[in-house]
């Protein structure tokens, strides 16, 4: 489902990624471990299609198709999702037409026909119902005055709506309190499936606690530098980063 | 006092400009005609005025920031014949049935209609009628010497229209005035007049628009009576190559209220002045738009809220975007005189600028004499933001439409302002059509 090769990334002119390689196959769930300045966050933009970013080397493949060429509407119409680490505000532009905009271009895209008003409220009820929300948010501008636990919560309430083939989560669980983490997770597992893969990235064990992942991946100095079972989070909880670091500084 | 009187004081004053003479080389010969004296003598006055000053240039007061270049007098000339006109090709109504058609100023009341309690006749005929306080009305211009446009539309006082709503009277169907510009390179000067009697509210929708090649210089006074209401809505629809100058002076009494908005997208070159007058106490007043400018267009918006007595509101929202190489100008003043205590007076500009070529210019003013008074403004001009492009991409929305969707979302905060729904709709419709047609 998606094949990252060799990806080499530039960001403001210095290397980020030093050629990253990853595979995922559907319904997998991933974790990607890192300190910080490791390129997690640069891997999550990249692959969504984010400007500032000059690929230098490698190939990503997502649904048998060349991401990296794609416009990032496009992408997402293919199925690719990004959880924004930090969810862009967006005044005047309601929750609601956001929602119905989006997934309507997406269903568009793909062939499909638009969704009725009635039938859009219908599933956005349902979401939001799922999710604990409060309904009056969805009258408000997009993430405006919404604390850090309703930006993801909103972030995973667009998932559910788009219901895509891979998520991308970048730190989801920055800024949340243990109960907005359990929340979120519960509505992230509530998605999980044989056609839905996630990419959970992040700097903490903790969140894996409750997005128990398949396999956990430690990115360090722009590389995949281990991969392993869920045992590798416990192991970096305990221990830290530094193995990696000399592990790269001697390679 | 006498126009005689008037050319001496004048002509102390300061010499004739050469260019401003081409502007009224139509003025006399309209002096021929029968209108009363005291119209004559008014007219005279405003020839005089402005051919001392001619047209304003960038180094006056409150015209640093739009050029009328664009304006060369020997391009266009008035005319006081039965203008002629192909009716199909004036716009269907937008609401209703009740409208009132100009065509280069002139009243067409064959394609007119109005609702019950509404009385609408030529200016001449008012005048001829001596329609009570018309000449009052008329002869309150304010300084000539400071508003050229104001002193040419008067130096060719003829055409336009009188329109007055009974006491008492809550007109519920709206009135559409429609401003025809038939082009050929015409100067039209409608001069038209809105009267509320006391208690009376009504709906006016203005548009302006036409074709080819124009300059219409419109003066609008609108007198409140008290506790009357009006909504007022414009919809600035010049044709491409038109030129567009508008005088809007609302003058309020005790207890009235006035809810203006206007729409700027049409014209070459575009300035619309509005004055509030809060002559009164307990009075709330409120003037809104927005523009939307591409090409070379450039948009003005001049407005001053005046307060003259306590316990007054007013209210400026204005919002716009810019693209290409066009301008936009917003000049928004308060002015609180000394006796007007618990003045509460609000301004606001955003400008958003669609190409790095593009230009807002904002000269938000507050004068203030009075010492309780709660006055506050805000001006902003900024790109759309990236990363929210970015965000509405990543979600599937396409390019083109993110960047409508934040641009329709930016104007709805000044177009929400529109309280009389249909009319809001509308505004917002423009909006949607002009995106489209510039491929967001």
């Amino acid at each position: 489902m998606l094949k990252i090769k060799n990806l080499h990334v530039n960001a403001a002119g210095r290397p980020v990624l030093k050629g990253l390689s990853l595979e995922m196959k559907a319904g997998e769930v991933h974790a990607i471990m890192g300190p910080n300045g490791s390129g997690k966050s640069t891997l999550s933009y990249v692959l969504a299609g984010r400007d500032g970013y000059e690929v230098t080397d490698g190939t990503v493949e997502f649904m048998g198709q060349d991401l990296l060429s794609m416009e990032p509407e496009d992408r997402a119409a293919l199925g690719l999702f990004l959880a924004f680490q930090y969810p862009v505000e967006i005044p005047g532009v309601s929750t609601t037409t956001f929602l119905k905009t989006a997934l309507n271009a997406i269903r568009k895209k793909r062939g499909e026909k638009e969704l009725e008003p009635a039938a859009f409220l219908k599933l956005q009820k349902q979401k939001i119902q799922q999710l604990g929300m409060d309904p009056e948010m969805m009258k408000r501008g997009v993430n405006v005055g919404f604390s850090g636990g309703e930006k993801k919560r909103n972030e995973v309430l667009q998932m559910a709506m788009l219901a895509p083939k891979l998520a991308i989560m970048d730190e989801t669980d920055s800024g949340l309190d243990i109960d907005a983490l359990k929340v979120v997770s519960e509505g992230v597992n509530a998605l999980r499936g044989p056609e839905t893969s996630f990419l959970v990235i992040t700097h903490y064990q903790r969140l894996l606690d409750y997005i128990k992942p398949d396999i956990v991946h430690v990115l360090a100095n722009g590389k995949i530098q281990k991969t392993g079972g869920p045992e590798l989070a416990l192991l970096l909880e305990e221990k830290g980063y530094a193995d990696f670091y000399d592990a790269t500084e001697a390679a | 006092m006498t126009a005689a009187a008037n050319k001496e004081s004048f002509m102390a004053q300061a010499p004739q400009v050469a260019a401003a003479l081409p502007w009224l080389a139509d003025a006399d010969a309209l002096q021929n005609d029968k209108a009363a004296g005291w119209m004559k003598a008014l007219r005279s006055t405003g020839a005089e005025a402005f051919s001392q000053t001619g047209l304003p240039t960038l180094a006056w007061e409150g015209w640093q920031y739009t050029n009328l270049r664009a304006l060369t007098p020997a391009k266009f000339r008035y005319s006081a014949e039965p203008v002629k006109f192909d009716a199909a090709k004036i716009p269907s109504p937008l609401l209703g049935a009740h409208r009132v058609v100009l065509v280069n100023g002139q009243y067409q009341p064959k394609l007119s209609s109005l609702p019950e309690h509404v009385t609408v006749m030529s200016l001449m005929e008012a005048a001829d009628k001596n329609i009570a306080g018309i000449e009052e009305q008329l002869v309150t211009l304010g300084d000539l010497g400071k508003n050229p446009m104001t002193a040419l539309n008067a130096a060719y006082l003829r055409d336009g229209f009188v329109l007055v709503v009974a006491k008492n009277r809550d007109v519920a169907e709206p009135i559409e005035v429609v401003f025809y510009n038939a082009g050929r390179d015409a100067a039209v000067y409608p001069r038209v007049m809105y009267r509320l009697g006391e208690n009376a509210g009504c709906t006016v929708i203005e548009r302006h628009c036409g074709e080819g090649a124009y300059f219409a210089n419109i003066y609008a006074s609108i007198v409140l009576e008290s506790a009357s209401r009006m909504r007022f809505y414009r919809f600035q629809e010049e044709s491409e190559a038109g030129l567009h100058a508008s005088n809007t002076v609302v003058q309020q009494q005790k207890g009235s209220s006035f809810e203006g908005f206007s729409l700027g997208m049409g014209a070459k070159l575009a300035r619309q002045e509005f004055r509030l007058q809060l002559i009164d106490r307990a009075i709330s007043s409120s003037i809104g738009g927005t523009y939307l400018m591409k090409g070379q267009q450039s948009h003005d918006f001049t407005v001053l809220a005046d307060h003259f007595e306590p316990d007054g509101k007013s209210v400026q929202h204005f919002k716009g975007v810019v693209d290409d190489q066009a301008r936009a100008v917003y000049q928004g003043k308060i002015h609180v005189r000394r006796a007007a205590q618990k003045t509460d007076g609000y301004q606001s500009h955003h400008a958003l600028l669609l190409s790095p070529t593009a230009e807002a210019s904002a000269k938000p003013e507050l004068e203030i004499y009075a010492d309780d008074v709660k006055c506050s403004h805000g001006a902003t001009a900024g790109q759309l933001n990236p990363e929210a492009i970015f965000y509405l991409r990543s979600r599937g929305i396409p390019h083109d439409l993110a960047r409508s969707l934040m641009v329709e979302s930016f104007l709805g905060g000044a177009i929400e302002k529109v309280s009389y729904e249909p009319v809001r709709d509308i505004y917002f419709a423009r909006v949607a059509a002009w995106l489209a047609g510039r491929g967001a």
